[in-house]
């Protein structure tokens, strides 16, 4: 049984595709609009990330051709998994200033669900009629990768036959101050997971196939055990967030390697997913595989590393 | 069929540290309900919660006390599987309602240390487990019993990579953003959580933190239970409001994966938030799933004591629910006078704890957004 990707959306400034995204994004570029895409309605009370996150669900459902004239997705039963891990952080201490410098009145009741970190999923499945399986990945700098897999283990489980993955982080005070002045990408990704024989049976394109997944300490050792589980030697390495002190230079010699530019920030939480439409956009293009995609460098509690291969060539008819 | 056993368990309530003495307190009765132990009481209507009493001062507030429920009861689950220390390479799965987003307060208004790695959890079980295979999900009320579906889900891969044994923890502990904001959306403050009552006045949040170890098998040790099943998904409907249809389906999803009927379910563990929305919600869900069986199973509501431990409710269900299995008793839902209309055939345990021999439980957990997981465990053989 496998697991392919049948549709993909990216929405970073200077990227609003998967090619444009694997060719690199633009530097200097504006902030991505959600009303400009998705219309105004139902923005107001959301927060960014969950007004990206709309973005990014409507255009990836479109994409894999799930998407109905409605707007609304096309069959009920999809599953959900958004990674972020800095979704609702503006929320949180806006409703404690509130607090703090007033009392409990002054505050909005508006903010009560978008003070729960998993508003950005519950959102996009209530907006877009996704009634499968509904999940918040918060698990830090390998939390994009780990949503992949989530959605893999649920779809080999037999719970659901296609999640909608997200990957999406806000850029906004709270963050930079968090992460010592530096931005997050205010932007992400997201790709449709199916179960190949699911998609093969509506028709879809296989835009990819996913390969094996391991979480473990430290980014050569996930390498190693990527290594010992047969899968084949990478054509590209997608690198985890940029470090001061990098990824070693003895790590996989003679591979491609490629990083979100420093420009776009601090992918986090939706950098794995970017990772994996990074490796759509190339293969969309005729490039080959495969590509290791890896979060989370040595600094961080643990790595994650996941494989992603070129669709197989169509059957001839 | 599905059937992991459950070979260790864990818990931390206000009401008690450790299965057996919280199980015991619950079963007397005893709520962990009290004035609010670390925030300023002036800025809240409301004036009490169901904390954890860990605070090394009267109204000063420390970070990192989610962190420290949850290794504890990390702790106490592995040592009762005989785990021992070192978790490297056994999946830990959390499920959170809030994260660190205390800590997060806390360094915002007051300027304690946090960066971007102390929002999760896998930092801190990295240094004291080794573990390195740990995975946060904040999924709202829902989430522990949606981290138990997902470890259930990994123990049935196959292939050299698929685990043996799986840990499966919820956490939570009060913030203070999520207490005004539940306030705020009541009419009057709520001043105890009464679940089920018609004279309920709301939630009250509360701090606690659950874990369980499942396994393929029991490997020669004797399990707690067996889980049968685990059925999750999500309204659709309403980021706040729940839907009985939802929830239902959940229900009827859990007893199929399980291949139970509704006559076959001994206990409930109601999610009973108390919350004006969630119980009628809940009981009309309940009705319709179990049909002619409604007046069959015991059912009990222990956020009465515990008050809301958010994500860790429904794993913090399971594990007095399964020891409720193994002792033929059941606590009381405290403060549970008159059942709303819904839930009036209903067979709760009011008053003093229930004796019975039971088989199989139901547990409950919902979350918003409408976020539903429903699990059903039997006993051991």
């Amino acid at each position: 049984m496998s697991v392919v990707i049948s549709g993909v959306s990216v929405l970073i400034p200077g990227a609003d595709g998967a090619k444009a995204l694997a060719a690199g994004p633009e530097p200097g570029a504006g902030p991505v609009e959600p009303a400009a895409l998705v219309g105004k309605k139902g923005l107001r009370y959301k927060d960014r990330a969950t007004q990206l996150g709309y973005c990014l669900t409507s255009a990836a459902l479109a994409d894999a051709g799930l998407l109905g004239e409605d707007a609304m997705a096309v069959g009920g039963d999809i599953g959900v998994v958004v990674s972020s891990n800095y979704g609702n952080l503006d929320t949180v201490v806006r409703a404690l200033d509130t607090l703090r410098e007033g009392t409990v009145t002054a505050t909005s009741p508006m903010d009560l669900p978008n003070a729960s970190s998993n508003v950005i999923a519950s959102s996009a499945a209530i907006r877009y009629g996704l009634r499968g399986p509904n999940l918040m990945v918060c698990n830090g700098a390998t939390s994009g990768l780990d949503a992949v897999n989530w959605a893999v283990t649920m779809i080999t489980a037999g719970r659901v036959d296609r999640v909608l993955v997200v990957g999406v982080e806000p850029d906004n005070d709270v963050v930079r101050r968090l992460l010592g002045g530096r931005h997050a990408v205010d932007g992400g990704a997201a790709v449709v997971l199916e179960d190949a024989g699911a998609a093969r049976a509506r028709g879809a394109t296989v835009r990819a196939v996913l390969g094996r997944y391991v979480r473990t300490a430290g980014v050569g050792a996930v390498l190693e055990r990527l290594a010992a589980s047969g899968a084949p030697a990478p054509a590209r390495w997608q690198l985890p967030d940029a470090t001061p002190a990098g990824v070693g230079a003895d790590l996989l010699p003679g591979v491609e390697r490629a990083a979100l530019p420093e420009h776009s920030g601090r992918g986090s939480g939706a950098l794995g997913v970017l990772q994996c439409a990074t490796a759509v956009g190339l293969f969309d293009e005729g490039g080959w595989g495969p590509v290791f995609a890896v979060c989370g460098t040595d600094e961080d509690d643990a790595s994650a590393g996941l494989v992603l291969l070129a669709p197989p060539a169509p059957e001839a008819v | 069929m599905l059937s992991r056993s459950i070979i260790g368990m864990g818990a931390v309530a206000s009401t008690g540290r450790g299965v057996r003495p919280l199980f015991d307190n619950l079963c007397r009765g005893r709520t962990g309900r009290a004035e609010l132990r670390g925030f300023d009481r002036t800025r809240f209507r409301a004036q009490h919660a169901y904390e954890v009493d860990d605070r090394p001062a009267e109204g000063r507030d420390v970070p990192a006390r989610a962190t420290a429920l949850l290794i504890d009861a990390i702790g106490q689950a592995a040592a009762d599987a005989g785990l021992g220390e070192d978790l490297s390479g056994v999946p830990i799965l959390i499920g959170t309602g809030l994260r660190e987003l205390r800590s997060l307060e806390l360094w915002w208004r007051e300027g304690t240390d946090l960066d971007d790695t102390g929002l999760h959890f896998g930092t801190a079980l990295r240094e004291r487990f080794n573990a390195d295979v740990t995975h946060t999900f904040s999924n709202a009320c829902s989430a522990s019993l949606y981290a138990l579906a997902l470890g259930s889900d990994l123990l049935a891969e196959e292939g050299d990579h698929a685990p043996g044994t799986v840990v499966v923890a919820g956490v939570d502990v009060l913030t203070e953003s999520m207490y005004g904001l539940l306030e705020r959306v009541h009419p009057a403050p709520p001043d105890r959580v009464r679940p089920f009552d018609r004279d309920r006045t709301g939630v009250l949040m509360g701090d606690g933190a659950a874990a369980v170890v499942l396994s393929r098998d029991a490997g020669g040790r004797r399990a707690h239970a067996r889980l049968r099943s685990v059925a999750v998904n999500c309204d659709a409907f309403h980021v706040t409001a729940p839907s009985p249809e939802g929830i239902a389906k959940a229900m009827r999803t859990a007893y199929d994966m399980a291949g139970v009927k509704p006559k076959d379910i001994d206990l409930v563990m109601l999610h009973g938030t108390g919350t004006l929305l969630n119980d009628e919600a809940e009981a009309t869900a309940m009705a319709d799933a179990l049909g002619d069986a409604a007046n069959g199973p015991l059912m009990t509501a222990i956020k009465s004591m515990t008050g809301h431990t958010s994500g860790a409710s429904g794993l913090m269900g399971l594990v007095m629910g399964v020891t409720s299995l193994n002792e033929g008793r059941v606590p009381p839902t405290v403060g549970l006078e008159q059942p709303v209309e819904e839930a009036a055939e209903f067979r709760f345990v009011t008053g003093d704890a229930a004796s019975a021999s039971m088989n199989v439980a139901q547990l409950n957990a919902f979350g918003f957004g409408g976020i539903n997981a429903v699990a059903i465990v039997e006993a051991a053989p």
